[in-house]
C-alpha cells in the first residue's frame, strides 16, 4: 500500500537540497559572526537574526538526517542568547564563529538515512577527527594507523605550535597528547584548559606519558584528560577508551509506558516526557497491557493505582507473572498519601510511589533516574562484560529471530561465525590481559564496521557471531573480508614487543532459492571449521544443500 | 467524531514545509495545505476547513502564539486541535503553550516517518477528551 520507493526518493532529494542550503548559508552566517567579533560595537539586530537562524537549524537538521549538527546548533543558539542578554564582550562572537565553522564541517559529513535505516549502509563511517601530538615518531605513526583502521581521521603534529593553531581553528573530536615532563605537550596544558572552557562541550583528551607521577596526572586532569596511558602504549586499549569517550556504546532513548485511564493526564505526562527525548506509549485499555509491553519493550512502567475494574497492584502482579518483565521497574502514580496503604500496594508488586499532584520536573527526574538504572542493570545482565556485546544465549536467540523473519519476509539474512586464530598462543605468550585487549579490539572493530541493524554477540572465549539481515552470502563475505584485512593490520603491544593477529570466519545464509533451510548456525560453524583447515585467516561460505537429498 | 483528513500546516521554513507535506500526504494519506506565515493562515483557515492545525512557534512577524490567539478567535475552528511544533523545550514552556490553548506540542527535530501517527494519536486523544 505504501509507495516506499517514491517516498525514499523524495526524502533523499529533500535531504540533499537541505545539505545544499547549508553549504550556501553557513559560510554567510560565519562571516556575520566574524564581523561581529571584529567590531567594537554591539549589533544586537544581527545577533538576533543569527540566533533565530540557529534556532531553525536546531529544529530542522535532525529531521533531515543531521542530528549532530542539530545538537551543536542548539548549543550555539543558547550561546547567542547569552550574548544577547549579557553583551558579547570578550570572546562570545569569536566562539560563535568557531562553532559555525564546526557546523560547516558537520554538514559535509555523511548524513544518517532518513528513518529508512533498514536500507543497507555498508560501512558505518563517522570519520571523527583526532589530533595527535606525540614526540616519539614511531609511536605516532603506529597510533595513526591503528586509529585510522578504526575509521577515525587522524592529524599528526610535529610541535605544539602547529597543534595550537589547529585547535584555535577548530575543536577536534578528540586529542591525544604527549604530556611527559619534558614532552612537547607539557607546556600546552594551561592553554588547553582555556580552550576547553571556550568550547561549549569539553573535548576528550587522552594523555600519553612516560611518567605517571601524581603531578603529571593531575595536570592532565586539569586540562580535561579522560584517559591516561603510560608508555609502552597499548593502542587497542587507547582506542577502546576513545570509543567510551564518544559514548558509542548504546544510547538509545528511554522507553516509558504510562498506564492510566485518565487519558488527559496520561497525555500530559507523555508530553512532558517526550519533550525530554523519552519515548512514551500510553495504555488506556488494561486488556491490551501485555501485548503492548511485548511490542514496546519499556524500560519503566508508570501506572495509576486506581483504575475502574482493575487496580494498579493487580496489573503489576500480572506483569510480574512473566519472567521476561521481572527487571522492569513499576512506579505507581497515586493520590494515595497514606503510608500504610502505599506499603500494602508495594508488598504485592511494584517498586515505588509517585504521589499526585507532581510537578513536571519532579516527574521527569523520578522517571529518568529509574530508567537510567533499569537500562544499566539490563545491559549488565544481557551484555558481555568484556566486550559489551550480546551474550551467548541472546545472540543465539537473535539468530533464530532473524532467520524466522527472513523465512517469513523472503529477505535474506547471513550468519557469520568468527574465531581469532591461534588465540591460545596470545594468552600463553603475553598473558590474559593482552589477550583480553585483542578480543576487545575485534569486538570494537566489528561493532564499527557492521551496520546498526546487524546483531553481534560474543559466542565463546574468542568466538563471535554476527547476524546480518538483508544481506546475502556474497555481500557478507565481502564485508567480513574487509574487516579481516583491517584486523590483520592492527598492531598489539605484548610482553615480547608488538604482534598482530588474524581471524577466520564461516558464513551461511538463509536466502533464495532455499528459504526453508535449517541449521544456519551449524553451517556457519562448518564454514569456520573449513576456513581453519584451509590455513586460517580467511572467510569460507559452505555450499547450501539444494532441496532434499 | 468526523474523520481526520485535512491538515493546515503553518511554517516559514520551506524545507520543513516540504517534508511535513510529504510525510503527511504520502505516509499518512492526509490532505495538507501549507502556509508560510501567520497572516496567510488566517486568510485561508476557515475556507480550507482543517481537521487539524500544525503551527510553528518561531516565525518572523506574527509568531506562533500570536497566530494561535487569532485562530482561536475564529468560532469555525473551535473543535480543531492546534498543535505547536518547536525545538526541544522545557516542561514549563509546554505548560505555557497549553495554557494558551495548544492541544499538544510536537518537538523538533521530528521523525518524518512517525509524524503521521503522532498527529493521529493527538487527534484521537483530543476527541476522546471531549
Amino acid at each position: 500500500m505504501q509507495p516506499t520507493d517514491q517516498l525514499r526518493a523524495q526524502l533523499k532529494q529533500l535531504s540533499d537540497s537541505f545539505r545544499q542550503r547549508l553549504r550556501a548559508e553557513l559560510p554567510a552566517l560565519r562571516d556575520q559572526a566574524v564581523e561581529l567579533a571584529s567590531s567594537p560595537d554591539i549589533h544586537s539586530q544581527t545577533l538576533q537574526a543569527m540566533r533565530d537562524h540557529l534556532h531553525k537549524l536546531a529544529g530542522s537538521a535532525g529531521t533531515f538526517g543531521f542530528p549532530e549538527l542539530g545538537r551543536h546548533a542548539r548549543e550555539l543558539e543558547a550561546l547567542a542568547s547569552r550574548c544577547l542578554q549579557q553583551g558579547y564582550a570578550g570572546d562570545g562572537a569569536q566562539r560563535l564563529a568557531d562553532g559555525i565553522a564546526r557546523l560547516e564541517r558537520l554538514s559535509l559529513e555523511p548524513q544518517q538515512e532518513l528513518s529508512l535505516s533498514d536500507e543497507a549502509i555498508p560501512v558505518n563511517c563517522q570519520a571523527r577527527c583526532i589530533q595527535v601530538l606525540e614526540a616519539n615518531r614511531d609511536l605516532a605513526v603506529r597510533m595513526a594507523q591503528t586509529l585510522e583502521s578504526f575509521g577515525y581521521r587522524v592529524q599528526r603534529h610535529a610541535d605544539a605550535v602547529s597543534l595550537e593553531s589547529a585547535l584555535r581553528a577548530q575543536r577536534p573530536d578528540a586529542l591525544v597528547l604527549d604530556v611527559s615532563p619534558n614532552g612537547p605537550g607539557q607546556a600546552l596544558l594551561p592553554t588547553l584548559a582555556q580552550f576547553q572552557r571556550s568550547w561549549g562541550q569539553p573535548m576528550p583528551l587522552i594523555a600519553v606519558s612516560d611518567d605517571d607521577s601524581f603531578a603529571v596526572q593531575i595536570a592532565a586532569v586539569r586540562a580535561g584528560a579522560q584517559g591516561f596511558f603510560t608508555r609502552p602504549v597499548d593502542l587497542a586499549a587507547l582506542e577502546n577508551r576513545l570509543e567510551r569517550c564518544f559514548g558509542l556504546l548504546h544510547n538509545e532513548p528511554f522507553r516509558i509506558m504510562v498506564v492510566d485511564d485518565d487519558t488527559e493526564l496520561a497525555a500530559r505526562f507523555a508530553t512532558v516526557l517526550t519533550a525530554a527525548g523519552i519515548l512514551v506509549e500510553t495504555v488506556g485499555e488494561p486488556r491490551q497491557l501485555l501485548q503492548q509491553i511485548e511490542s514496546f519493550q519499556p524500560d519503566v512502567i508508570v501506572m495509576d493505582v486506581h483504575m475502574p475494574g482493575h487496580s494498579g497492584p493487580e496489573l503489576a502482579q500480572m506483569i510480574r507473572l512473566h519472567d521476561t518483565w521481572l527487571r522492569v521497574p513499576i512506579l505507581y502514580l497515586s493520590a494515595e498519601t497514606d503510608l500504610g496503604r502505599q506499603m500494602e500496594a508495594l508488598v504485592k508488586a511494584g517498586d515505588d510511589f509517585i504521589t499526585k499532584p507532581i510537578s513536571d520536573s519532579a516527574l521527569l527526574t523520578t522517571v529518568f533516574s529509574r530508567a537510567q538504572r533499569a537500562r544499566l542493570v539490563s545491559q549488565a545482565l544481557a551484555r558481555d562484560s568484556l566486550t559489551g556485546l550480546l551474550k551467548h544465549a541472546d545472540i543465539k536467540e537473535q539468530v533464530e529471530l532473524e532467520v524466522e523473519r527472513s523465512q517469513r519476509t523472503h529477505m535474506p539474512v547471513s550468519i557469520a561465525m568468527i574465531d581469532i586464530d591461534h588465540f591460545k598462543l596470545v594468552n600463553d605468550r603475553h598473558g590474559h590481559g593482552v589477550g583480553d585487549n585483542v578480543i576487545r579490539a575485534l569486538a570494537n572493530l566489528l561493532r564499527q564496521r557492521l551496520r546498526k541493524i546487524d546483531r553481534l554477540g560474543r559466542y565463546g572465549g574468542e568466538e563471535f557471531v554476527a547476524v546480518l539481515p538483508n544481506c546475502n552470502t556474497e555481500d557478507a563475505k565481502a564485508i567480513l573480508d574487509n574487516i579481516r584485512k583491517t584486523f590483520q593490520a592492527l598492531q598489539f603491544s605484548g610482553s615480547e614487543g608488538s604482534f598482530s593477529c588474524t581471524f577466520s570466519a564461516g558464513v551461511s545464509a538463509c536466502q533464495a532459492p532455499e528459504w526453508q533451510t535449517e541449521e544456519v548456525l551449524e553451517r556457519a560453524d562448518a564454514g569456520l571449521y573449513q576456513a581453519k583447515a584451509q590455513g586460517r585467516n580467511r572467510i569460507v561460505a559452505p555450499q547450501q544443500k539444494q532441496g532434499m537429498l | 467524531m468526523n474523520e481526520l483528513q485535512r491538515v493546515l500546516h503553518i511554517e516559514d521554513d520551506p524545507s520543513i514545509q516540504e517534508i511535513v507535506r510529504i510525510a503527511l500526504e504520502i505516509v499518512g494519506g492526509l490532505i495538507v495545505k501549507c502556509c508560510a506565515s501567520g497572516p496567510e493562515s488566517l486568510e485561508v483557515a476557515e475556507s480550507f476547513a482543517p481537521d487539524f492545525i500544525l503551527l510553528d512557534v518561531m516565525m518572523p512577524g506574527m509568531d506562533g502564539p500570536q497566530t494561535l490567539r487569532h485562530l482561536r478567535d475564529k468560532p469555525a475552528l473551535d473543535r480543531v486541535p492546534i498543535v505547536f511544533m518547536t525545538a526541544k523545550v522545557q516542561p514549563s514552556e509546554i505548560e505555557e503553550y497549553q495554557r494558551m490553548g495548544a492541544a499538544q506540542v510536537i518537538t523538533k527535530p521530528f521523525d518524518p516517518m512517525s509524524l503521521p501517527q503522532q498527529v493521529r494519536d493527538i487527534w484521537s486523544q483530543w476527541h476522546a477528551a471531549d
